[in-house]
């Protein structure tokens, strides 16, 4: 399919990348730079293909800024995610299906490795390797057709995780994710799984809506929590103790600052120091962790010191374009394409959903379980719409947007159902135009005319 | 020879949003309520005047309701933010606040996009996915008093304990006589039919609560008078469909006409715009939290998942009344985008073809573009569940000989 030359990363960075330190994991082995400049360079475009397709409707393409060495290493813990989590898992590390934008932290503290559909996905098509951009497109599309075969066609997309589940592509051990947030598709999804041969244990722990001044609301989802983490705790073996649990939320918490520290510097840098791939890719380790949350906190914490030097030296991210329009983006599961808006002139400077879990950090202090409820009912992408407006519309002024795209996906009933409210109460709140885009592509690097003309006009307006 | 009394609803409906004009005149509030477990006896012992807000069948609102919310937000909720938009509907004009449960997700969005462009007073009730554990429980209960304390600050006085027992026991007659009156659309004689009894129960959204109850009443002697013991069989070579999935409001008699015309005979429901949730409603302790506990452990709405095949109490009462009202099929209706039915079709299909139930699922909107597909489909059912049955006669002629 490719037409383009597929991306690779050039010799002459070499030296200086594989002068950077490498990364710490877990479970206390470590990789070097020369390891993953190994990796990157030659097993992963063996392997995966698919990622170094430069075509530009490539959603996953990597960035074009090879100097933000920080980006290459992002990169490697996207693509070595299938391997890492297969060998935990053979060790008997349980994997379990969670949802996205949610904390992670009883997830990890209890010995499991959180899965959102996005990343069940993204290790399904990895499971078949040396396969091109079409073609592991093409695979992905099978898994979902096969889900929407067997349950309807008017599930989003996030069916194709649960086929994934279903077609044993990949291996889940426990079916557990939070409910109601962000999403009313998944909690029907979770039920579906009851009626299959492999039973899968499932456990849903609720988020309630509406929960402003509820302290019942934060009682409960504890009470869940601790049900939750006994499940995943008998998977694993692990002794859950509060101090065990405090120190995965010390952990992420770490990861949650740094990468509001890196959103703040960003922010208020006279040129965006990363282009948007970077920006998005970088922040938004501090949300899933990428199933190894030490690898994530060692990577933000690079990576802030490698926004800090360019900031001081004014340089501008590899890609963005003079006088870019600045855009913030809204919605879940989907985003306009970071390569098109670029090139007609546009940079992302932030997004309302991954932003909302890091943006809130767990007390260290007191009862473990409820300080994560409380943390989670703090999202500020989980309250009434009006007020999730409001949060938006600051930080729409804090990142300095010009406009705001809210995006949602076909099927997608819960946040499709307030995209205009919230448009518009950015627009009044913030002072910026907005828009609001359907995407039915998704998972598709063809027939993107439709959602790509209609970011590429918004932001000829903007 | 038509129930007398269903005539006297028909027209008391007609006044009725003018009756409410005049009640509004004279200070009475009205709440409008939208859900499956909205304690309707709390908003009734307030000295409200409770009214359900469930429309559905004309897509033109459905068009507008898609301008606020979204096209990919169920039809029935995109009909309901629609005709908000558009104000015509005499009980939404007469509306002072409304009341929303967050059974379904979607309609909890409605509440809120409702409330913004249409500047409502909105009262929301949440409602646990986890409805079945106690510390679920424990939660509702919260919230169904949270629920009470702002609808007694839009009252303006406390929920008194005694007018709220009255309303228990009157809204308990109501519920014990619907179930009697619904056991005669399915019998041999069929002196009252399914869909007189489906609208006779939608009149009751809107009715007055104690007239209505009296009007049931003069309907169940009426219909004692004609059959003393009905029974539940079939008539002679009617085709006994079972009506299930997204509900079916006022205005929506689409899918209901079509089984009609093509010759099914509508015996039974279970939908929550049906029979379905005046069942098993066991109100236990007199308060906010008794009355709403009653709600919620009543069959759920298919938006409460039941991760267990096994414990799932829906299919449990769907097979139980498939059983009680001798029905031969079921036709399964999912409203575009209705997830919590839709994605259980398959699986409802699955299930019921194991005890020899054959199920037709039918996908629709509001749209009239796709009635003769529908009426081909149900037609085709309606005429295999009547081959079925002469061939099953013919055998047991056989095996009589």
């Amino acid at each position: 399919m490719a037409i383009t030359s597929p991306f690779s990363y050039p010799e002459e960075i070499k030296d200086k990348f594989i002068a950077t330190p490498g990364l710490k994991f877990k479970d206390g082995s470590t990789v070097s730079s020369a390891e993953i400049w190994e990796f990157m360079t030659k097993e992963a475009p063996r392997r995966f293909p698919y990622a170094f397709d430069a075509g530009a409707n490539n959603m996953g393409r990597f960035s074009d800024d090879v100097h933000f060495l920080s980006g290459i290493k992002r990169g490697y813990l996207t693509l070595t995610l299938k391997d890492r989590v297969m060998k935990q898992h053979a060790a008997g590390t349980p994997t379990v299906l969670v949802q996205g934008g949610q904390a992670m932290d009883a997830y990890y503290a209890a010995g499991g490795i959180p899965v959102r559909p996005g990343l069940v996905m993204q290790w399904a098509r990895n499971m078949e390797e040396g396969l091109s951009l079409r073609q592991s497109e093409t695979l992905g599309l099978n898994i979902l057709e096969s889900g929407r075969r067997k349950i309807s066609i008017d599930a989003c997309n996030q069916i194709a995780a649960h086929a994934a589940i279903d077609n044993k592509v990949v291996p889940i051990d426990l079916i557990a994710p939070f409910l109601c947030l962000r999403c009313s598709d998944m909690s029907f999804l979770v039920e579906t799984h009851r009626n299959r041969v492999h039973d899968i244990p499932r456990y849903l722990v609720d988020y309630p809506v509406d929960h402003e001044n509820k302290p019942w609301a934060a009682e409960y989802i504890a009470v869940e929590l601790r049900e939750l983490i006994d499940k995943i705790a008998a998977l694993s073996g692990r002794k859950i103790t509060d101090e065990v649990l405090f120190d995965e939320i010390k952990l992420e918490n770490r990861g949650r600052r740094i990468a509001t520290e890196i959103a703040d510097l960003w922010w208020g840098a006279e040129n965006p120091p990363t282009n948007s791939t970077d920006f998005f890719g970088i922040a938004f380790l501090a949300n899933d962790f990428v199933g190894d949350p030490v690898a994530a906190v060692d990577l933000l914490e690079q990576s802030k010191k490698e926004i800090e030097e360019r900031i001081q030296n004014n340089v501008k991210g590899f890609g963005v374009p003079d006088h870019a329009k600045r855009l913030f983006i809204c919605g879940s599961c989907v985003g306009p394409n970071a390569h098109h808006a670029q090139t007609a002139g546009a940079i992302f400077v932030g997004r309302d959903d991954s932003w909302s879990c890091i943006s809130v950090p767990v007390q260290e202090e007191g009862d473990p379980y409820l300080n994560i409820a409380k943390s989670m009912l703090a999202y500020p992408y989980e309250q009434r719409t009006e007020k999730r407006a409001e949060w938006t519309a600051d930080m729409v002024k804090r990142s300095r947007a010009d406009g705001v795209i809210f995006m949602y996906q076909w099927g997608c009933n819960y946040q499709s159902g307030v995209a205009r409210m919230i448009s518009d109460i950015v627009k009044e709140r913030a002072g910026v135009v907005t828009t609001f885009v359907e995407v039915g592509e998704l998972g598709r690097s063809e027939a993107t005319e439709q959602s790509t003309n209609r970011v590429e006009a918004f932001i000829e307006m903007v | 020879m038509s129930v007398k009394t269903l005539d006297v609803i028909r027209k008391r409906l007609e006044e009725r949003p003018d009756e409410l004009r005049r009640a509004r005149e004279n200070g009475l509030k009205v709440v409008g309520w939208v859900g499956y477990n909205v304690p309707e006896e709390i908003i009734h012992a307030l000295g409200f005047i409770p009214v359900r807000i469930a429309i559905g069948g004309d897509d033109r609102l459905v068009e507008i309701g898609a301008r606020y919310a979204s096209s990919k937000t169920c039809v029935f909720i995109r009909e309901i933010v629609g005709a908000f938009a558009e104000n015509q509907d005499p009980y939404i004009q007469q509306t002072d606040i409304l009341a929303f449960d967050a059974t379904c997700l979607q309609n909890y969005r409605a509440a809120e996009v409702i409330e913004y462009f249409f500047k409502k007073d909105v009262v929301v009730l949440a409602v646990p996915r986890n409805f079945h554990l106690d510390e679920a429980k424990e939660y509702f209960a919260h919230e169904a008093n949270e629920f009470t304390r702002l609808l007694e600050e839009r009252a303006g006085a406390p929920l008194d304990s005694a007018r709220l027992a009255e309303s228990v026991a009157l809204y308990n007659d109501i519920r014990k006589t619907l179930k009697s009156i619904y056991t005669f659309q399915a019998s041999k004689d069929n002196v009252i039919s399914w869909e007189e009894v489906y609208d006779l129960i939608q009149a009751g959204d809107l009715l007055d609560k104690r007239e209505y109850l009296s009007l049931l009443t003069q309907t169940l002697d009426e219909l004692k008078e004609r059959q003393h013991h009905p029974v539940i069989a079939s008539d002679d070579g009617d085709c006994r469909i079972f009506l299930s999935g997204s509900l079916i409001p006022r205005g929506d008699r689409k899918l209901i006409g079509i089984i009609r015309s093509v010759g099914g005979r509508i015996v039974g429901d279970d939908l929550w715009s049906g029979i379905l949730p005046h069942l098993d409603l066991d109100i236990k302790e007199i308060s906010p939290a008794g009355v709403a506990l009653g709600y919620l452990n009543r069959t759920p709405h298919a938006a409460l998942p039941y991760l267990d095949l096994e414990s799932d109490r829906r299919l449990k009462k769907l097979q139980e009344r498939l059983s009680e009202f001798k029905a031969q099929g079921v036709i399964y209706h999912t409203l575009r985008y209705c997830d919590p039915f839709t994605f259980k079709a398959k699986e409802t299909k699955n299930v019921l073809a194991k005890s020899g139930i054959p199920l037709l699922e039918i996908h629709t909107e509001y749209a009239g573009s796709d009635y003769e597909a529908m009426k081909t489909r149900v037609e085709a059912f309606v005429e295999m569940i009547k081959i079925k049955s002469e061939i099953a006669e013919e055998q047991g002629v056989l095996v009589d000989a």
